[in-house]
């Protein structure tokens, strides 16, 4: 039997001999030495190739890239379409040019048809400029964002001695028309307010939207009630100035309501030619070109360094994504342990809280067990196992039968007492 | 086509001279670099269309033991072959280096060793095998996957073998060797010769020895070419593992070293796995290797999910053996799957046949059962209580047909099947 003794290799050698013997395993065919020989190729040709062919495996590759390569076209079609076709329109509020509900291109166009010559200036210089050009022209000036400080406002006042302001504020006002001061907000609750003064524009237009600015001036008309409990006007003039406190009134939105209309050309068209002033961030203080891009503050090779990077990342998508050969299956077996119905069971008596149902459980097996032991027949009656396990421990017969025979425990705290109590009795009776 | 980590490397080198020299130039020069670099590649690489794979794998291995699975590639092309090659084994088969890279010069034949150390008794397989071919200068590879198909089959380890030699001498004991002469149960007559002193006067043959001069004695031997069939269930029940194998690989162990025992003690041996259908079949014919045809035939067994159906097996056993044999299901005793299936057709096969009940108990119900110190444990040693009567219950049932009964731990299942095949032997009762 020396064979068995033999040393159990775990390598390419076949199971070594058993008496009768496992099948030896086939060695591996041909005359194959471990390293590359110097055999001819043809001496051990398998398969070769997969009948298939470089220009085949680039149709086949083409025809699934396909549906993915048409949608990206279709994407890409309507990208450069979006972006050829975007138009820079000019969404600016009151701007001359802003076709929307909130621009101003109604009034511009009017006055423009009535000869007024309309300049549309975004900054102060611009501003100045036309005034040079056209001398005797109107400003409107509108800037709720307040990008004007107020030393250019001061240039603004001494260039410009006719002037519309839209909607300004208390600094603006400061300087432009100290005699108008601020009133707070309209009342909500918009509807035509009265003109209820002798201005002619005014009385012209004889009603005009609610809303906006109001003011206290010389010169007041359509004062409405203010949110703060007093009155202002929508409109105040003094001299060469004019106040318009709602600019909603010269919107493309609003301006066909009430006499909206006719107050905006009235008080606009005056001169023969207005400069159209809305200051833009190019206007603010120290600003001496366009703001400054924080990203043109980096080096210049950024961009071009990040599309490179770009192009990186995609190779190293290529290089880790690419698989070599598919994936290998493995078919996986059942696991199933076979205690798992007695745990189970075992759940169920918990849950259920069957103490007494475990414990008939549990002393029929002690007691069929003790009966083998004792040498009783499997049928033998409880009292004769009793008798038997009473004279083989030496315990008292009444203890015995309290535990073999009498009433089983009720609560889960006497099962587990119980329980071990059995356990130590059958020990007992094994080792007596 | 495939790129390597070279060509990422090589392009993440170029946005050294992007940052020295600022603008698209050194971009375009250097990606034009890198795309030559490719297509040199792509076109000087050996077409891995051209290279051989063939497979040198033994047929079979046993579990717990390596083997090598080799390819072998030879490269016709007029290039050199650099490569990285991968043969997919399942995860079961344990390849430790399954993908390699390889070098093979023009015309020559590289053997390519994967070492295999399978995990698992059955059919392994792999389903191709991948070459990826590289360039000269290592930045892009042509790709190919080969169908190169190759099934390993792995068979039962036959770990109970250690018991066979004792077994073996007691099975030599009932032989003639060890002198049991006694004529009775369980031998049958052998030979006459002539009487030496010593022999038992009780063994004279008077009648041989009227007709000759001397006197004869006869001689006896253990009966032999007895017949033994063993069924081995794969039903759902099969599937349980106790002490982490599988009840289906315990009944292989069993089985083998049985069938193993029963061949030496001159028997025939047929061997059945079955559920609903017949699942492998070796007869008794195959005499000279009975073991090599066991474990060819048992490795690709599985559990199948589906009950077992017990009115079929006295069919099957009797178009193996027509005659009285000793049938041994290797089966469980859960109960309710015995009650249902195999007691009713007990009666029948324990007529004609003698029939011995093998079955694996789960030690760890013996674990439960003794572990009672609070009230958890003690539901569950009643559980595991329960679960143990109910097997006592059938397997005395069991016997009440006539049926023997085998019910052990895994590691004791097959030497105590092996005594019973002895002692029945020795009572002669097969």
């Amino acid at each position: 039997m020396s064979r068995h003794a033999a040393p159990r290799r775990a390598s390419v050698q076949p199971p070594s001999a058993l008496p009768a013997d496992l099948p030896a395993a086939p060695t591996a065919a041909g005359p194959t030495p471990a390293d590359t020989s110097a055999a001819p190729a043809a001496a051990a040709r398998g398969i070769t190739g997969d009948g298939g062919s470089v220009a085949a495996t680039g149709r086949r590759r083409l025809r699934r890239a396909l549906p993915g390569l048409l949608l990206a076209f279709v994407i890409a079609a309507v990208v450069v379409l979006g972006l050829l076709t975007r138009t820079d329109a000019d969404t600016t509020p009151l701007s001359p040019g802003n076709a929307t509900p909130t621009g101003s291109r109604a009034v511009a166009e009017v006055l423009g048809d009535q000869g007024v010559e309309v300049v549309h200036a975004r900054t102060l210089a611009e501003a100045e400029a036309a005034r040079a050009r056209l001398p005797g022209a109107t400003l409107f000036f509108s800037d709720p964002n307040g990008w004007l400080n107020e030393e250019q406002l001061s240039s603004l006042n001494r260039s410009f001695p006719s002037r519309v302001l839209a909607a300004p504020s208390e600094p603006q006002l400061l300087v432009l028309a100290p005699e108008i001061l601020p009133a707070g907000p309209a009342e909500d609750g918009r509807g035509a307010v009265r003109a209820g003064c002798n201005e002619e524009e005014a009385r012209t237009a004889g009603e005009i939207t609610g809303g906006g600015q109001l003011y206290s001036a010389p010169v007041e008309c359509f004062s409405s009630p203010a949110a703060d409990g007093g009155t202002g006007a929508s409109y105040a003039a003094v001299e060469g100035t004019v106040v318009l406190g709602n600019p909603e009134i010269l919107m493309n939105g609003t301006i066909e309501e009430a006499g909206n209309a006719s107050l905006a050309l009235s008080t606009l068209g005056a001169g023969e030619s207005l400069i159209w002033y809305q200051p833009s961030t190019a206007d603010l203080a120290g600003a001496t070109g366009p703001p400054a891009n924080p990203l043109e503050l980096l080096p210049d090779w950024v961009n071009s360094l990040m599309l490179w990077l770009l192009g990186c990342a995609l190779l190293a998508m290529l290089w880790r994504g690419r698989r070599l050969g598919p994936l290998a299956v493995e078919p996986l077996p059942v696991v199933v342990s076979a205690a798992e119905t007695a745990e189970g069971r075992a759940r169920l008596y918990q849950g259920s809280r069957a103490v007494r149902h475990a414990a008939e459980n549990l002393r029929a097996a002690t007691l069929s067990r003790a009966a083998v032991r004792l040498r009783l027949p499997p049928s033998s009656a409880r009292a004769a196992v009793v008798q038997a396990v009473a004279h083989k421990t030496g315990r008292r017969r009444e203890d015995v039968h309290s535990l073999l025979d009498g009433p089983p425990p009720s609560t889960e705290k006497d099962l587990a007492r119980w329980a071990q109590q059995l356990l130590d009795l059958e020990k007992e009776i094994n080792n007596s | 086509m495939a790129v390597s980590g070279r060509l990422v490397l090589l392009a993440l080198l170029g946005a050294l001279p992007i940052v020295l020299f600022p603008g698209a130039l050194p971009a375009l020069i250097w990606a034009g670099l890198l795309a030559a670099g490719v297509a040199v590649d792509l076109l000087l690489a050996a077409s891995p269309r051209r290279v051989g794979v063939r497979r040198a794998l033994p047929a079979t291995v046993r579990l717990g033991e390596g083997c090598v699975g080799a390819l072998l590639l030879s490269n016709d092309t007029g290039r050199t072959l650099r490569a990285a090659v991968r043969d997919p084994w399942q995860p079961s088969a344990g390849a430790a280096n399954p993908e390699q890279r390889l070098r093979v010069a023009a015309g020559r034949v590289h053997r390519m060793e994967v070492s295999l150390l399978p995990a698992r008794r059955g059919i392994l397989t792999t389903g191709s095998v991948t070459l990826r071919s590289y360039g000269p200068l290592g930045l892009a590879a042509r790709q190919l996957t080969l169908p190169v198909p190759a099934e390993l089959r792995v068979l039962p380890p036959f770990l109970s073998k250690r018991h066979l030699p004792s077994k073996l001498r007691r099975l030599r004991e009932l032989d003639g060797r060890a002198a049991v002469q006694i004529r009775g149960a369980g031998t049958e007559f052998d030979s006459l010769r002539d009487y030496v002193r010593g022999d038992d006067v009780r063994s004279i043959d008077w009648r041989a020895s009227a007709r000759r001069r001397d006197t004869v004695v006869r001689t006896w031997r253990p009966e032999r070419d007895r017949r033994v069939v063993i069924v081995l269930d794969t039903s759902r029940t099969s599937a349980a593992r106790i002490a982490d194998e599988p009840r289906l690989d315990t009944g292989i162990e069993a089985a083998l070293l049985l069938a193993v025992l029963a061949q030496h003690g001159g028997d025939k041996v047929d061997f059945l796995a079955f559920d609903r259908r017949l699942r492998a079949r070796v007869d008794s014919g195959a005499k000279a290797n009975l073991l090599n045809a066991l474990v060819r035939a048992m490795a690709p067994l599985e559990p199948e999910l589906i009950e077992a159906d017990f009115s079929r097996i006295p069919a099957q056993i009797r178009s193996v053996s027509p005659h009285r044999s000793l049938v041994v299901l290797l089966t469980s005793l859960d109960s309710g799957a015995v009650e249902e299936g195999l007691l009713p057709v007990l009666p029948g096969l324990t007529a004609q046949h003698l029939v011995v009940i093998a079955s694996v108990r789960d030690p760890r119900l013996g674990e439960l059962r003794a572990v009672r110190g609070t009230a958890a444990d003690a539901y569950r040693a009643a559980a595991a209580e329960r679960a143990l009567l109910d097997r006592e219950a059938v397997t005395a049932r069991l016997k009440q047909l006539g049926a023997e009964v085998v019910d052990e731990h895994p590691l004791e299942l097959p030497p105590r099947l092996a005594d019973t095949y002895i002692r029945l032997k020795a009572a002669g009762r097969l």
